[in-house]
């Protein structure tokens, strides 16, 4: 018994100097990359797309004329587009006459990527519909879109794909908290994509301009711009213009009223 | 033919007594009737017929498909589909403890019954039956992935259907081609099977017991897959000998990629013969004392 | 051929960690001799026999069967050899037959009908097809002789094959061994039991503590064998032993329950025992207790004494 036991810690000693020689020598690389989703992803998704489309009876949808691409994001900017994770993001940009894209022109499908290159993807319903849909005889079936399993080539071609799309500017201040001198902020959250959101907001009241306040936000992060002139006495909603440089914002001002 | 003539026999005559020195073929021989007596063996083959059937019947009949695994979401109404998810399913420990069963066991259990010394006391040499009994126990494995995958997807088409199949890039596989895949896709678990064979053989010879013979290469198995799963040190993935139970992968999707396969080869190659002539050598210079 | 010895080990030594099991051994079995290896439990005995059958391989010295050597004929140095180590061990989940079969597969294939002659010479041959999970420790002792037997071999190798049998057994396996080694066959039989040896052997080594005790024939053995020794009860032992310590020769002791021990040459005891009578001593027992050998085998291996003054 005794030798057995010092032949395994002999043993475990061997298999983690090895695999520490392996890791060191290797810098532990993933073949999990932002180029290999980037081109596994669109070309699965064009396939599904399509088998969708002869669901819901819809013509001239084929895997080549959808023109299928995708940028994807592991974790935000804080994090290395490279690795298994439950935190990757990819944004898909098709053409379909039936269905037309956003004015980002993308939809957003988060996946889940495991280290043996498989991953479970799911599309964003608005664009893709829901779990399930009506075919054209009328029956609840599957849909083939709204979540999937994919892999890809964990050797495959991992040269960058060059697919850039930029972030959406989205306000996620639903009611204004003035503070103690009657000063408003408003919240905003760039999304993935690539170079992050800059542009300017400028808020009105009343007739009176608070500001016109600069904004720096990198993809998937949230910040507060603050604007430094009080809201007149009496102003019951202040609106916000937002100008974005990089990045997409709204088209159109957002109006939100003072409480109470 | 008194006693005393068979007694005498003929004792007289040179070396060697008998006609042939016997080769592997009689080690083989020799093992094989002995799994052929042993109550598991028959047992496991049968479990390999059976037990798939009843998982089939099983999946089939949830009202929600075990989206968790590969292939699951379409395992409940395509055939070929469930096929596969067994597939993934049974890689995971399955297929090391069906192996384990018969491999760690067959040099722990003449430990076991103290029959070393009989065996060895034979006219065939301990590397002639150290190789049989390892031929012996890798044909096994590849007889029971045999039975088990038959019976997988005998089961899973009759039951569930053989309807086109969804690959994994998304594309229509017809039910032809879909066949031959999921045929494809079970055979390739044939060389990861004969690394967890050698392992177990390895345990088997090393530990001298039967339970570490089976368990040990079941739990490094799991250990394995598991840090197979790991991110951050993803690099170790191509050494893992469970590395290879996923390369069939490659085979559904489009672009077909084998690239997993090749190096699955490789490492199970590399597994098997590292853990063989571990086995071989520990075997060759063990002293034979108990029993 | 004929003056190659069958079994010629020359200092063998082997150790298990510290102790030395075998420490230089040297043993000649001449073919056709019936040879002798005792010693108690302990003493190396099965350690070399193990050696010998290549199941341990020695740390130094040769060992050599017919003139083959492990190290340059490997498994060929087996032909000619069969035997069992301690009790034999076979596949509970086979039949008696079937592990004979198999083993014979191992020895290249038994000549057909051998297999029924030798379980017949066994006295297992109705209970060949019962599994051996079922057989009894006797049966199982019986089949490994017959395992050895279908090799046909010219040398046997018995280690304690009376051990563990009852009474019967012990009976029957003596007079297996006995009809096997008159039959011709060289033997080499190791057993712990001198009266077991004694009236079958030519030649034995003694071993005690991995080193031999004593070397020779049993001729040679039994000169140096003590005086046999009686358990005597009579009618007066108080006056039996005054008888005694008239008779130079004879050493009468009281016995530590009851009696006494009388040990002496055969002549001197016998004078002893027509003193008593005369005396009108009556005799109520006389039984010989240990054999002269055994007396001699107990004192070469200091078997149950403190040993200091010996060793």
């Amino acid at each position: 018994m005794r030798r057995f036991i010092i032949s395994v810690i002999a043993a475990l000693a061997v298999v983690l100097a090895v695999s520490g020689a392996v890791l060191a020598g290797t810098g532990g690389g993933s073949s999990v990359t932002e180029a290999r989703l980037e081109r596994a992803l669109p070309t699965e998704f064009a396939n599904l797309y399509s088998q969708q489309a002869k669901l819901l009876g819809h013509r001239g949808v084929t895997p080549a004329s959808l023109h299928a691409k995708a940028m994807c994001d592991k974790g935000g900017a804080v994090e290395d587009n490279v690795g298994p994770g439950s935190n990757w993001n990819c944004l898909v940009s098709w053409t379909d006459p039936n269905n037309p894209m956003p004015p980002e022109g993308y939809g957003k499908f988060e996946l889940d990527v495991h280290s043996n290159g498989c991953f479970t993807a799911g599309g964003p319903s608005k664009l893709v519909g829901f779990q399930t849909i009506t075919d054209t005889r009328g029956r609840e079936v599957a849909n083939p879109v709204y979540e999937f399993d994919g892999c890809f080539d964990p050797n495959g071609d991992n040269t960058p794909t060059g697919v850039r799309f930029p972030s959406v500017l989205n306000v996620t201040t639903t009611a204004l908290r003035p503070d103690a001198d009657n000063r408003v902020g408003l919240q905003l959250s760039c999304g993935t994509g690539a170079t992050g959101c800059q542009g300017t907001v400028t808020a009105t009241a009343g007739g009176t301009t608070l500001g016109r306040q600069p904004f720096d936000l990198q993809e998937e992060l949230t910040g507060t711009v603050s604007f430094p002139t009080p809201v007149p006495a009496g102003a019951t909603e202040v609106t916000f213009t937002i100008r974005t440089d990089t990045g997409v914002g709204p088209t159109s001002p957002s109006t939100l009223s003072m409480p109470g | 033919m008194t006693a005393t003539d068979v007694l005498t026999g003929r004792p007289t005559q040179a070396a060697p007594v008998l006609g042939s020195r016997p080769g592997l073929g009689a080690a083989l021989r020799w093992e094989t009737r002995k799994l052929r007596a042993q109550l598991r063996t028959k047992a496991l083959l049968i479990g390999a017929v059976l037990v798939p059937i009843a998982v089939v019947v099983i999946v089939h009949s949830q009202p929600r498909p075990p989206k968790d695994t590969l292939f699951g979401r379409f395992a409940t109404d395509n055939g070929f589909a469930m096929a596969l998810l067994v597939l993934g399913f049974a890689a995971q420990w399955v297929l090391p403890l069906l192996t384990s069963i018969v491999a760690g066991d067959i040099f722990a259990s003449e430990d076991q019954h103290g029959t070393w010394k009989t065996v060895l006391t034979r006219s065939t040499s301990r590397s002639t039956l150290f190789w049989g009994k390892s031929l012996v126990s890798i044909g096994f494995a590849l007889l029971a992935l045999l039975v088990l995958a038959a019976a997988t997807i005998a089961a899973s088409v009759l039951i569930v259907g053989h309807q086109p199949l969804t690959g994994l890039s998304g594309q229509t596989i017809q039910p032809q081609s879909a066949v031959t895949l999921v045929v494809a896709s079970w055979a390739c678990m044939a060389l990861p099977m004969i690394g967890f064979t050698c392992l177990a053989i390895l345990f088997s010879v090393w530990s001298r017991n039967v339970a570490v013979g089976i368990a040990a290469p079941v739990v490094i198995g799991l250990v394995m897959q598991l840090v197979g799963a790991l991110g951050g040190i993803e690099s170790l993935r191509p050494y893992l000998l469970t590395t290879p139970f996923e390369a069939w992968h490659g085979l559904l999707a489009e672009p077909r990629f084998t690239g997993p396969l090749l190096d699955g080869v490789i490492t199970s190659a590399g597994w098997s013969v590292v853990c063989l002539v571990a086995a071989y050598l520990v075997l060759r210079r063990r002293d034979i004392t108990g029993g | 051929m004929d003056d190659q010895l069958a079994v010629d080990a020359v200092d063998v030594v082997k150790a298990f960690g510290s102790i030395r099991a075998v420490d230089e051994i040297t043993i000649k079995v001449a073919p056709g001799e019936v040879y002798g290896v005792l010693g108690p439990n302990g003493a190396g005995k099965t350690t070399f026999l193990r050696m010998l059958l290549g199941l341990i391989r020695p740390d130094s010295g040769t060992v050599r069967v017919f003139g083959r050597t492990w190290a340059h004929d490997g498994i060929a140095t087996l032909d000619g050899v069969a035997g069992f180590i301690e009790s034999p061990a076979f596949y509970p989940y086979l039949t008696g037959r079937q592990n004979l079969e198999g083993l014979g597969l191992l020895d290249g294939g038994a000549r057909s009908g051998r297999l029924d002659e030798i379980l017949e010479v066994v006295d297992l041959a109705g209970r060949a097809d019962d599994r051996v999970r079922g057989y009894s420790y006797g049966m199982r002792q019986r089949l490994g002789v017959a395992a050895s037997l279908i090799r046909e071999p010219r040398l046997l190798v018995l280690d304690e094959p009376a051990n563990g049998l009852d009474p019967a057994g012990i009976r029957d396996m003596r007079a297996l061994v006995k009809r096997l080694a008159d039959s011709g066959l060289t033997v080499l039989l190791s057993s712990h039991h001198m009266d077991e040896v004694e009236e079958i052997c030519d030649n034995v080594t003694i071993m005690r503590r991995g080193e031999v005790a004593f070397h020779g024939a049993i001729a040679e053995l039994r000169a140096q064998a003590p005086d046999p020794g009686y358990a005597l009860a009579t009618t007066d032992d108080a006056r039996a032993l005054a008888v005694a310590g008239r008779l130079p020769a004879v050493t009468a002791t009281r016995a530590p329950d009851s009696g006494l021990t009388v040990t002496g040459p055969e002549d001197a005891v016998s004078s002893y025992v027509a003193d008593l009578v005369r005396d009108g001593i009556r005799l109520r027992a006389f039984t010989p207790t240990r054999t002269p050998l055994e007396q001699l085998f107990f004192m070469l291996t200091d078997t149950g004494v403190r040993n200091e003054e010996v060793a």
